[in-house]
């Protein structure tokens, strides 16, 4: 006699969870970046004299020169779209009803990519101007997501 | 620190920190669920936990007796030829005394963790688990000792069923 055959009484699997969990600190310019949107509702982005270019999000350091970078600028709170994509599809793979928009939105010479709202697909261009909708000043917690969404200005 | 660095560049962070909001940080969780085919051996071995008892396999042409049972012997590459039932006593082949936990705790009371030579296996054939009811200078390699289980009703099929192994006075 073998142990070929499987007992139908015993166990085909083992299921389990490992407990992963990670802080991500954002740095020195990230730090400085989300605590502005936090508490002043601002975007931030830093310039390079050097090479005359404005990262946005704000950078410690030129990616070109490797320069440290201390001029910030607020680059305001309306970026144009820059591309696009529309997701019908939710993140356990499930189709989703209403689709999601989501944009890199080109603040200066960098952006930001985040959902657009308040707008058909149809009527989405590239290129056209929208506007930053920020959480109420309490319920933010300095992420990215403190801005809702951008829409249409 | 060293000699020569007496300090080192960046931002040192302490849990204070984090938790009066001096620093800004992004918390996320992984997905990590995952499902292990047991297997036949394996999975009649967690079968067999659940009713209070220890499974091993047996190959006749080796004469050997494996611990946790495997459906394929070792030693000579053929299917085994049975399962078999095993005492849940044993002998303590190696232990160590750990005084920091999983996630890096430090505890004053060590976990034991012990490979114990399970009776009816074959010779240092045996599995790994933890041992209470005993001071930590009384561990010693060649200790008698018995399965501590969970109750029948609290049995899931799992190897935390035996909850420890535990010493044994012999007569």
């Amino acid at each position: 006699m073998t142990l070929i055959n499987h007992d139908p009484n015993s166990p085909l699997f083992w299921q389990g969870e490992l407990p992963v969990t990670n802080r991500y600190t954002y740095g020195l310019a990230g730090e400085k970046f989300f605590r502005t949107l936090k508490e002043e509702s601002k975007i931030l982005g830093t310039y390079c004299p050097h090479c005359d270019h404005t990262y946005v999000p704000a950078a410690i350091f030129c990616e070109r020169c490797l320069a440290k970078l201390d001029e910030w600028v607020d680059v305001g709170t309306r970026g144009e779209v820059d591309t696009y994509t529309i997701l019908y599809v939710n993140l356990d793979g499930s189709p989703s009803e209403t689709p999601q928009i989501i944009a890199f939105i080109r603040f200066g010479d960098g952006g930001l990519i985040h959902l657009l709202g308040e707008i058909d697909p149809e009527e989405i261009d590239f290129g056209m101007t929208v506007q930053a909708v920020f959480k109420p000043l309490t319920e933010r917690i300095g992420s990215i997501l403190d801005i809702v969404y951008f829409k249409p200005a | 620190m060293t000699a020569k660095i007496k300090e080192f560049p960046g931002t040192s962070l302490n849990e204070q920190d984090f938790s009066n909001g001096k620093i800004l940080y992004n918390f996320d969780k992984l997905n990590g669920v995952y499902s292990w085919d047991t297997g036949i051996g394996i999975g009649a071995y967690l079968a067999s936990l659940k009713n209070g008892v220890i499974l091993g396999s047996h190959c006749k042409t080796c004469r050997k007796i494996v611990v946790p049972p495997r459906i394929i012997c070792e030693w000579c590459f053929r299917p085994m030829d049975e399962f078999v039932p095993l005492k849940d006593t044993g002998t303590v082949i190696t232990y160590s005394l750990c005084y920091v936990t999983w996630d890096v705790q430090r505890i004053t009371d060590p976990e034991i963790p012990a490979v114990i030579d399970i009776d009816g296996a074959s010779p240092m054939h045996g599995i790994m688990h933890m041992l209470g009811e005993i001071e930590p200078q009384e561990v010693k390699i060649g200790l008698r000792v018995q399965a501590v289980w969970k109750s029948a009703k609290e049995r899931q099929g799992s190897i935390t069923d035996i909850l420890y192994f535990k010493p044994v006075k012999e007569n």
